[in-house]
């Protein structure tokens, strides 16, 4: 029984749960006393019990700011409740003590909830890992694994660390990195991160990133990085704080030399803790940039936060953002007297000897209509083509080069093709077979299914200009605008010519955020209000340089971190006006003589806790966007 | 004189107002040993550096209970 005792008075927070329990019971026993009972006897040294009791904690911590001599917000509040006693007033000391506790141990509970986003991102990595070590697998701690060593991950475990998968496949699921619901598909080869979930499978990695140096862990120092990077609101705050509660202390000592009235000044002692002002900036900014992590979304600091909301110009490459990123077969074109599917029966052929990229979906194509035969001989023209002679046939597929060099002309209707398929921003793919052109095959980087939703939702948001900033020729880069939404095109552009329409637009007055990939949008994004990476899961310089890292390619993101940027700022000023008027009404009922001592120490502690339950709103996924993510998902499914 | 102080990284969920950062912060610097010490409030985060000969992660842990708040080390 002792040693319980003991052992719960050694940790703060319990100490301070019983202390304000057992505080709370004399209160009531009090009360029921005195109206139930009509006794007036036991009410002063019951009152005084419960004071003593929530007061010792609070006594405790103002005398430990006062050794490393700092005027404490619990100094101003036990000196209030020793006066009370003082003036045979035990119901005020023992309600302002008692209140006092309480709030404090809700605002802690709901503080740590706001703080929650991240702690269910710390707690994904799992504390031990299974590692195969001279033959035995044994358990280690997650942080000891060596780099290169293989480690076991089992259906419905969490991986422990970076790496690379050696053996086995699983779908494994990626949320806590990317946000992403569906689970994705792992095979030797795949790149794979701590913290994610294996649903089922068994893996082997060879781990590349251990503890600190795994994607998760420098995700996390990020986030929480953004989060301590002080907005100036906050810091203006925290600078006031420290004059304040001595300015509290002459303004008491200062009313009560005018007014004589001791109550008042103790009553000013309570009321004027700043809490709800001290918090309401940065609780707004955690539960923000949070919520933002939890989707994905790594949003650097506090000033990046409110300027993600301000966008009214979004710059974007074309490549992996409006476009799958990959080449696919956009048309056939058979030439008089040919079928499509011999067409591409005849290139199918040829091209199972490529190496080339473009060769891939050509035969993918091909597949989709039956087996195809192989070629009796094959022969590959670097950077032209490809020759194959097939069934007796000599088959060309390749280039306009190809043809040059084999000298095969082209009729005026292969021409109007070529024509018009470049037209369209297709990259052309000549067939011919014995010396004679037969068909023409146009491959494009289509656009994804994802992007015009996206681009007129960011138009709804306000986002007046999508512009495309595109190393690609025209005509591609105009295709794809037109089918997605794009406002303004700008191809063919070097990384310097990207860098000066960034700081033209600029110079016009707009809020610029670019959209970047690599390092030859560098310049460019640094010019940018903003600048945002996206699929930043698999690299640190992106989450380490931009803005705004997105952990997927998904352009929906920039939407979603305008959303919660808008919602931060609203709910920051929100705080800001409920902290103030808490502030001035409890000072103006105080000289009015309308607020007592206990009374406004129970405002000053719900003005606490409303500003971060309000906070704490930004938390919740709001039901559009849940709506948007269960519609993906369907998408994905079908 | 050798360089034998380490960081460590403690981690509190109580932190709910941010008068508690210079209470804690004072008295982890008035301990043997503790060269530098930093609570963030916003993210309930305590970097300290010190020299873990002169005062142990253990006694970290006690400082900041003794301030009326707990803590725990944490790998990150």
């Amino acid at each position: 029984m002792l040693s319980a005792l003991t052992t719960i008075y050694r940790q703060p927070a319990e100490r301070r749960k019983w202390l304000t329990i057992a505080s709370g019971l004399f209160i009531t026993a009090a009360l029921v006393a005195w109206y139930g009972f009509g006794l007036a006897a036991p009410w002063a040294p019951l009152m005084t019990i419960a004071a003593v009791l929530a007061g010792y904690d609070i006594a405790l911590r103002a005398w430990g700011a006062l050794r490393i001599r700092q005027l404490s917000i619990e100094l101003l509040v036990i000196v209030a409740a020793i006066g009370a006693l003082f003036i045979d007033n035990h119901w005020e000391s023992a309600a302002v003590t008692f209140l006092f506790m309480l709030g404090a141990w809700l605002e802690t509970r709901t503080m740590s909830r706001t703080r929650g986003a991240l702690k269910a991102l710390i707690d994904a990595a799992p504390v031990t890992a299974t590692v195969v070590r001279g033959g035995e697998t044994i358990e280690v701690a997650a942080h000891e694994v060596a780099l290169g060593e293989t480690v076991l991950v089992r259906a419905g475990q969490r991986l422990p660390v970076d790496g690379e998968v050696t053996e086995g496949t699983a779908a494994v699921n990626e949320a806590s990195i990317t946000g992403e619901p569906i689970p994705a598909e792992k095979a030797p080869g795949s790149k794979v991160f701590a913290g994610t979930l294996a649903e089922n499978g068994l893996l082997h990695l060879r781990a590349t990133g251990v503890g600190a140096d795994t994607t998760l862990a420098r995700i996390i120092s990020r986030v929480e990085e953004a989060q301590e990077a002080k907005a100036p609101a906050q810091r203006m705050i925290e600078s006031f704080g420290r004059w304040y509660t001595p300015a509290v202390f002459v303004l008491a000592i200062v009313s009560y030399l005018v007014t004589r009235n001791v109550e008042l000044a103790l009553t000013l002692l309570v009321v004027s803790c700043p809490g709800a002002l001290v918090i309401s900036t940065p609780v707004s900014v955690v539960a923000g940039i949070g919520r933002a992590a939890r989707a994905g979304i790594l949003i650097k600091g506090g000033e990046h936060l409110e300027n993600a909301g301000r966008i009214d110009t979004l710059a974007l490459d074309k490549t992996g953002t409006l476009t799958e990123g990959q080449p696919r077969l956009a048309e056939v074109v058979a030439l008089s007297g040919q079928s499509k599917d011999d067409v591409l029966l005849w290139a199918g052929i040829a091209e199972t000897g490529s190496t080339h990229p473009l060769g891939r979906p050509i035969i993918e194509a091909a597949r989709k209509q039956g087996p195809l035969p192989t070629a009796a001989s094959l022969e590959e023209i670097a950077g032209m083509g490809l020759i194959a002679r097939h069934d007796g046939h000599d088959i060309a597929v390749g280039s306009h080069r190809l043809f040059d060099h084999l000298e095969i002309d082209f009729n005026a209707e292969a021409k109007d093709g070529i024509a018009r398929l470049h037209g369209l921003g297709h990259t052309v793919v000549i067939v011919a077979r014995n010396g004679t052109v037969v068909g023409l095959l146009g491959l494009a980087d289509m656009p994804r299914a994802s992007a015009r939703p996206m681009i007129d939702r960011l138009h709804a948001l306000g986002v007046s200009r999508v512009v495309m900033l595109t190393g690609d020729q025209r005509p591609a880069a105009e295709a794809i605008a037109r089918a997605v939404g794009v406002d303004e095109v700008h191809a063919a552009m070097m990384p310097d010519d990207k860098l000066e329409r960034i700081r033209a637009m600029r110079a016009e007055g707009l809020r610029v955020a670019m959209v970047g990939d690599g390092i030859n949008d560098a310049p460019a994004l640094a010019a940018a209000d903003i600048s945002i990476a996206m699929g930043a899961s698999g690299s640190d310089i992106a989450i380490e340089t931009a803005d705004i890292a997105l952990m997927t390619d998904d352009l929906g993101k920039i939407a979603e971190a305008m959303e919660i940027s808008r919602a931060t700022i609203s709910n920051m000023r929100q705080n800001l006006v409920i902290s103030v008027l808490t502030v001035v009404g409890l000072l103006f009922g105080v000289y009015t003589g309308t607020i007592h001592m206990a009374g406004g120490m129970l405002v000053h502690q719900l003005s606490v806790l409303i500003v971060i339950l309000n906070a704490m709103r930004l938390l919740r996924v709001p039901k559009a966007v849940r709506a948007r993510a269960a519609r993906a998902a369907e998408r994905v499914a079908a | 004189m050798t360089n034998t102080k380490t960081r460590t990284l403690l981690r509190s969920d109580e932190l709910s107002c941010p008068s508690c950062v210079p209470k804690i912060e004072g008295a982890l610097r008035a301990l043997a040993g503790v060269e530098k010490a930093e609570v963030k409030f916003a993210s309930g985060r305590i970097e300290v550096e010190h020299d873990p000969a002169q005062t142990s992660v253990d006694a970290l842990v006690q400082a900041i209970a003794r301030t009326g708040y707990t803590a725990r080390p944490s790998a990150f």
